[in-house]
C-alpha cells in the first residue's frame, strides 16, 4: 500500500475512533438522564446533556484536518458523499415536519434523539457511491 | 479525458503504488486516473507532465465531439 494511502488510513482511524467515543458519549448521556427522571429545569441535567458535544468537537477538528491532509481524490469522493448526505438529511426533516402535521407521530420513534442516526447513514452511503465511482 | 499514463508508467516499469509515492497520491487516484474515471486537477497534471518530462497535452487529451 502507498504511503499517501497508509497515511491517510491511519488518520481516518483516529477520526473514526473519536466518532464511536462522541456516539458512546450520546448513549451514555441518554441513560444518564433517562435515570434522573422526568425533564425539568436543572443545570446538572443540561451540563449531562451538553457532554457529548466535547468528543464530537475532537471528532470534527481530527476530521477537518484529515480532509486538509487528503488527496485530491478523496476530496471529491468526501464533497459528493456530502452532496448525498445533505439534501437527504433536508428532505427526511421536511418529510417528518409535513407527516407531523398530517398525522401524529410517535416521540418515541420520531423524535430529534432517533432521527439524526440517519444523517450518518446518508453520508455512509455517499461515501460508498462516490468511492464505486471511482473505483 | 483520455490519457497515456498507464502507457507512461509502465514503460518505466513502475507499479500504480511506485507512481502515486512519487506524485503524492493515493494508488486510487493513480487508478481513477488511468482509468479514466478521474480527470485530475491542473497542479496534479502539471506535477505529472514534470514527472515524465512532458507537455501536459502529450498526456492528456480531451474528449472531443
Amino acid at each position: 500500500m502507498d504511503r499517501t494511502t497508509v497515511t491517510q488510513r491511519k488518520s481516518g482511524y483516529v477520526a473514526f475512533a473519536w466518532s464511536i467515543i462522541w456516539i458512546l458519549t450520546y448513549f451514555g448521556a441518554r441513560l444518564i438522564l433517562k435515570s434522573m427522571g422526568p425533564p425539568r429545569a436543572d443545570w446538572t441535567r443540561v451540563g449531562v446533556a451538553l457532554v457529548p458535544l466535547v468528543p464530537f468537537v475532537i471528532f470534527l477538528w481530527t476530521f477537518i484536518g484529515d480532509m486538509r491532509r487528503a488527496d485530491e481524490l478523496e476530496r471529491r469522493i468526501n464533497l459528493e458523499a456530502l452532496a448525498w448526505a445533505y439534501p437527504l438529511a433536508m428532505v427526511l426533516i421536511m418529510v417528518l415536519a409535513l407527516m407531523q402535521i398530517a398525522m401524529p407521530l410517535s416521540e418515541d420513534d420520531w423524535s430529534y434523539r432517533n432521527v439524526w442516526p440517519f444523517f450518518w447513514v446518508f453520508w455512509l452511503f455517499g461515501q460508498a457511491f462516490a468511492r464505486r465511482r471511482y473505483q | 479525458m483520455k490519457n497515456q499514463l498507464r502507457v507512461l508508467r509502465a514503460e518505466r516499469s513502475w507499479s500504480q503504488a511506485e507512481l502515486s509515492e512519487r506524485l503524492g497520491v493515493s494508488r486510487q487516484t493513480i487508478n481513477a486516473i488511468e482509468t479514466g474515471r478521474y480527470d485530475p486537477s491542473l497542479p496534479l497534471a502539471f506535477q505529472i507532465a514534470h514527472l515524465f518530462g512532458k507537455q501536459i497535452e502529450a498526456i492528456f487529451e480531451p474528449d472531443v465531439g
